[in-house]
């Protein structure tokens, strides 16, 4: 660094060089890096890019399917069979496209987003602390040159005059400045709103944020959610093993399950038959009864919009297909009798499969329900697609040959890898059909299942709360309008009050301008003392009437560009 | 009646009754916005446009009542509350267009010149609402609960406040592109340090951008009636020549095609040829909002100040923002109690979100140094492309819960 000497003219010393400081070593050069991202990094516009990057890879995830929603879909779009084909796939998969929100990019875009605004709010909140418990609205020197002044005269003194306008503004919700804190030593009212709603609204609704992420990471945690099938008259009982899906959180233990017993008494399932709406389901409940932990039982109907608690647990019914009970016989013996959940898939009817591998060679049916085929003229099924079941017919394909048990299997599919076709009928319900190499297919029953969801979210309320303080900062924040006004009363040489108003919109300026009329008049009749001085205002004050409006200030805009608005009005 | 019949009234009151009436309404504004001459410092206008302007009034209240009228018509046809397909959404986002424009713009505000605009966006929302037309008819059972009343009526409203947002946003544009080439660039704004509000609580001085943008309008107006028609007409045709008409259209024909296209896929998915009706239909949507732009561009120097639709369009977003998010939380409860998780990524949710995040942006753009004006009307523009991609989208070519395009 070089000396200057402050004594010596300004030519002696050296040039003092502006603009940033260079680096001195290699540990500076760190620091300052670290300094300008940091910099970078709580700018309101990089908030705004990161958000917009973020909204990009929302936007891919609208349109790209989802690996945790749709797996299937993703298969087939990997694979080629649907979507942009493979070398699209392969790319999407380069930027982790299919599972968008467990990318380690969308976590970061988060990270960084989250850090840009405790940036941006701690400084905020503190300096919002220092002004909701001692900020005052500041004194006006030049009351003239405010952005819109009035004048009038009061019969009032110039003690009285300021404490009538003090209560007026204050029964008008201003904040005042208190009377004691009179640096300008002219007694003058000062008066603020809408600085603490606003500001306090933005933080509130910033800060529900962290309410909703703490909510969303800790239901994460803490929650558990399952997906069981259960076919009429059965049911399960509430334990890991039981869920076809289970997806615990890491802090959601075995002994957290309710252990609860629930039997699917009935499932009521109907649709509405008028030809132009057919297929719309008009009905769609399932009656349960559920012994709960303390052993108490209780019989309930599961719709759509009513789930059913038991133990703090939620019980959905959120899926349902039929289940065709088949018992097959090879060579008199029967090697199977049970009903297998059948799914309704693309091509309209109910697929599933069965595997007995206690016959010999194993056997293996491919199922397809049609739920009503009635029979047509020649006699032969009309497979239509309606879903209700007043005509049910089993399509069977039957297989022999080895199941492969030892892989992992789709349940509902059969894995004809090895197997080979013996095979294919038709049965009506309540019929058997025999099959050649000596395989009896028996339909007797149909039975519907339902997909239930049992879930477990202890931090709703939480989310809730988080939801309800975005919503209420919300508003103020875009609705409250910061506005200060000042009232000075002063005596003038002929011992008359002279009232002045002043007042400054930082918001909304327009709406202000329309009340502020309105505003005047009211202090004016306030500070009308007991002696009514009449309408005529001292024509020696710069603004005669309430309504002498001129704007030599800038206005400083905080929110909107309504200046030109007021120029073209006023 | 029987539900037939009324179900053939209620499209017969929609379309031709009232698309016509508003179409009607919408021509009869326009004329009154040309017929004003430049409006004056005062307000004032000419009486020729004055007597157009009535007859606006009275067209747009009757095509207001009349659609009105078809909701309540289709919603005794359908047994229920018709808030169950886009077709009848569409219904509400124009109605819903109609009604700020009658109530507030016209009634409040007095900017009967900026009618027209608003009847455009409504009669094309209700042309598009045909693209999608469902007969009216039961509504699945799991769309029977209160929550889906308040969701859903919620965020067709907000999408209908977006619209009117939307339509006052692109007319800054145009206008804001008009004055500040016929005058030269204003002041430029700074960089954008800290927070939004920093500057209401250190109470610095936040100097305009917009600042010393003088609407060139009222300094010419300002003697206006002494003026030679010859010069108002030069000046009209000078605020004109600064956009080049072919480029606008050709712009917004482009901008319209990335959210349109989904309708032509829909007609390929569907089985059409690859330039069959869906492809029209594709053509036809981007063809009208180019016809559109070029209306706006006509209109140019009929337009309030861009200063004025800045704020017009900001005071909408600022007021339809909180009802989008209750909308959007609503959802959240809604699809806790039906589907048993409050938010799923599901395609639509994804997308809702995404529109809630596209106009936050716009929010906190406005009240930034160095996004505001300019920057965040295109926000706000491509904000309301992604509520369009959310709506339109979503619902036609994108399978999820929330899949409604021609079932019922």
């Amino acid at each position: 660094m070089s000396r200057i000497d402050t004594s010596a003219p300004p030519e002696a010393n050296p040039p003092v060089r502006r603009g940033p400081r260079r680096p001195q070593g290699p540990w500076d050069f760190v620091l300052d890096s670290v300094r300008m991202a940091w910099r970078w990094l709580t700018r309101m516009k990089t908030a705004l890019i990161i958000l917009a990057i973020l909204g990009l890879e929302t936007l891919l995830a609208t349109v790209v399917p989802q690996q945790p929603n749709v797996a299937t879909t993703v298969a087939d779009w990997r694979s080629g069979a649907a979507g942009p084909g493979q070398v699209v796939s392969q790319v999407i998969d380069l930027f982790g496209g299919y599972d968008v929100y467990g990318s380690p990019l969308f976590l970061a875009l988060l990270l960084l987003l989250f850090t840009s605004l405790t940036a941006c709010l701690v400084p905020r909140t503190r300096a919002f602390w220092r002004a909701a418990r001692r900020g005052r609205p500041p004194l006006s020197r030049n009351l003239d040159r405010q952005q819109h002044v009035a004048t009038f005269t009061s019969a009032l003194d110039v003690n009285t005059a300021h404490d009538r306008a003090r209560t007026a503004l204050r029964r008008q919700r201003y904040r005042m400045r208190p009377p004691d804190a009179d640096d300008l030593d002219d007694g003058q009212v000062a008066a603020e709103k809408g600085i603490i709603s606003r500001e306090g609204g933005s933080l509130l609704f910033h800060l529900s944020f962290y309410v909703l992420l703490v909510g969303i990471v800790l239901g994460q945690l803490l929650g558990f959610n399952g997906q069981v099938g259960v076919v009429e008259g059965q049911g399960f009982t509430d334990t890991p093993q039981a869920y076809w899906t289970n997806n615990p959180g890491r802090w959601w233990g075995a002994d957290d399950h309710s252990g609860f017993q629930l039997s699917l008494d009935q499932f009521n399932i109907d649709w509405v038959r008028e030809v132009r709406f057919a297929g719309t389901p008009s009905l769609f409940e399932a009656d349960v009864t559920v012994t709960g932990r303390d052993g108490s039982v209780r019989s309930e109907t599961i719709s759509p919009n009513v789930p059913m608690v038991v133990d703090g647990e939620k019980i959905h019914l959120l899926d349902w297909g039929y289940a065709p009970r088949v018992v097959i016989r090879d060579g008199g013996e029967v090697v199977f009798d049970g009903a297998n959940t059948a799914r309704l898939n693309d091509l309209g009817f109910y697929r599933t499969a069965i595997k007995a591998p206690g016959a010999d060679p194993d056997i293996g049916l491919a199922l397809g329900l049609y739920p009503w085929a009635p029979p047509g003229d020649d006699g032969q099924p009309l497979w239509t697609g309606a879903p209700w079941d007043d005509a049910p017919v089993l399509v069977v394909a039957a297989y022999r040959g080895d199941l492969r048990l030892d892989q992992v299997q789709d349940v509902t599919r059969l894995d004809t890898a090895g197997l080979e076709v013996v095979d294919t009928a038709y049965i009506r319900l309540g019929n058997e059909v025999e099959l050649l190499d000596g395989i009896t297919v028996e339909f007797p029953e149909l039975q519907k299942w339902v997909g239930l969801q049992v879930s477990d979210r202890p931090t709703v309320p939480l989310l809730l709360l988080g939801a309800g303080l975005l919503l209420a900062g919300l508003v103020p924040a875009l609705y409250a309008y910061r506005r200060r006004v000042w009232v000075r009363a002063v005596t003038d040489e002929h011992g008359a009050t002279i009232v002045t108003v002043a007042g400054r919109a930082f918001q909304r300026s327009e709406a202000f301008l329309a009340g502020w009329g309105g505003l005047v008049e009211s202090l004016r009749v306030a500070l009308d003392g007991d002696d009514p001085v009449g309408d005529g205002g001292d024509p020696t004050a710069p603004g005669a009437t309430p309504n002498d409006l001129f704007d030599p200030v800038p206005e400083p805009d905080g929110d909107d560009h309504d200046r030109d608005t007021t120029k073209v009005t006023t | 009646m029987t539900q037939v019949e009324l179900a053939e009234l209620s499209r017969f009151l929609f379309e031709p009754v009232a698309i016509g009436l508003l179409a009607a309404a919408m021509v009869a504004y326009l004329y009154a916005m040309s017929a004003t001459r430049i409006p004056r410092p005062d307000g004032t206008v000419a009486a020729a446009g004055r007597r157009s302007e009535q007859a606006g009034f009275a067209l747009a209240t009757l095509g207001a009542l009349t659609l009105g009228a078809h909701i309540v018509v289709r919603a005794l046809a359908a047994g229920r509350m018709p808030l169950g397909n886009m077709f009848e959404f569409s219904t509400i986002i124009a109605l819903t267009t109609v009604l700020v424009g009658l109530v507030v713009v016209v009634g409040r505000l007095d900017r009967a010149d900026l009618m027209g605009f608003l009847l455009l966006g409504s009669v094309l929302t209700m042309a598009a609402a045909l693209l999608v037309y469902t007969e009216p008819g039961p509504l699945q059972q799991v769309l029977g609960t209160a929550w889906r009343a308040i969701h859903v009526s919620a965020i067709v409203f907000a999408a209908g406040l977006f619209t009117v947002a939307f339509v006052f946003g692109a007319l800054y544009l145009v206008r804001d592109t008009a004055e500040t080439r016929l005058r030269g660039p204003g002041p430029v704004s700074g960089g954008s340090l800290g927070a939004a509000h920093a500057a209401d609580l250190s109470g610095g001085e936040e100097l305009d951008t917009v600042d010393g943008r003088l609407w060139p309008d009222a300094v010419v107006a300002g003697d206006l009636d002494g003026v030679e028609a010859e010069v108002v007409a030069e000046y009209r045709s000078r605020m004109r020549a600064t956009i080049d008409p072919w480029r606008l259209a050709i712009g917004t024909f482009v901008g319209t095609a990335a959210v349109s296209w989904v309708f032509w896929v829909q007609g390929v998915r569907a089985g059409e040829a690859a330039f069959g009706s869906g492809f029209t239909r594709f053509l036809g949507i981007n063809v009208v909002m180019a016809l559109a732009a070029v209306l706006a561009w006509w209109a140019v120097p009929f337009l309030p100040a861009a200063a004025t639709l800045d704020a017009m369009a900001y005071r909408t977003i600022a007021f339809a923002f909180p009802v989008w998010s209750f909308a959007v939380i609503a959802g959240a409860i809604w699809a806790e109690q039906s589907w048993g998780r409050y938010w799923g990524w599901d395609p639509k949710e994804t997308s809702a979100f995404l529109t809630w995040v596209a106009y936050a942006g716009y929010l906190h753009a406005r009240a930034t140094r160095g996004m505001k004006g300019r920057n965040a009307g295109w926000l706000a523009i491509v904000a309301f492309g992604v509520l369009m991609f959310t709506y339109y989208g979503v619902n036609l070519v994108v399978s999820g819960l929330h899949s409604y395009a021609g079932t019922v």
